[in-house]
């Protein structure tokens, strides 16, 4: 048994030091991209931050809802509620600044306002994936 | 701040471009296949976006 634990402790890789993608992936939530110039990804970076803002902006100017962390009539309002707060506040300094300067922005029906809205999320789960990226590289799993 | 209006096809395209941009970035290992992912992205995400419209245009009646 000892020889079996060994061998299967000895066969997962060691840990990354989480030294090494704290400030890369905690600066790719802040600012989009930031993460990748960190790790000397500049072209990357530059293509994240253009998309990820763009994306944001363009949200805001078709007056986009911004979801609040509230319980709702049912189980699915809730679960919409909650993530879609999730995803917004994944966009970083761009939420928290929105949101600083009061943006508030109420549902309202039109497909522009409904695109808004649908850009403002994207934003933020792409903003995810750029921070899984930046922890990809931190970590040496890409390059 | 300004408020802009879009048509559906404005603003899915440029959905389109900038979700292909950071899928194609962060999904691939190298640049070559970061483009090609992002193309092929971007190809499905138009192919969905003028399928699913002549669907709806069609069924509509």
């Amino acid at each position: 048994m000892a020889v079996q634990s060994n061998t299967a402790s000895a066969a997962q890789p060691a840990a990354t030091p989480i030294g090494t993608w704290l400030l890369p992936v905690a600066a790719a939530w802040v600012i989009p991209g930031a993460g990748h110039f960190l790790l000397k990804k500049n072209g990357r970076g530059a293509l994240i931050f253009g998309s990820v803002v763009l994306m944001f902006l363009f949200g805001l100017f078709m007056r986009g809802m911004m979801f609040t962390p509230e319980k709702g009539v049912d189980y699915l309002t809730s679960l919409i509620n909650y993530g879609g707060f999730i995803c917004n506040l994944a966009a970083g300094a761009l939420y928290i600044l929105s949101a600083m300067f009061g943006y508030n922005q109420p549902d309202m029906a039109g497909a522009v306002h409904d695109y808004g809205t649908k850009f403002l999320v994207t934003a933020g789960l792409l903003n995810i994936l750029a921070m899984v990226d930046a922890w990809e590289i931190a970590t040496g799993k890409k390059d | 701040m300004p408020k802009i209006n879009l048509s559906h096809f404005e603003a899915a395209f440029l959905f389109s471009v900038f979700a292909s941009v950071v899928m194609g970035i962060t999904t691939k290992k190298t640049n070559p296949e970061r483009v090609n992912y992002g193309a092929y992205c971007f190809g499905c995400f138009m192919l969905a976006l003028f399928g699913i419209g002549w669907v709806m245009r069609l069924g509509h009646g």
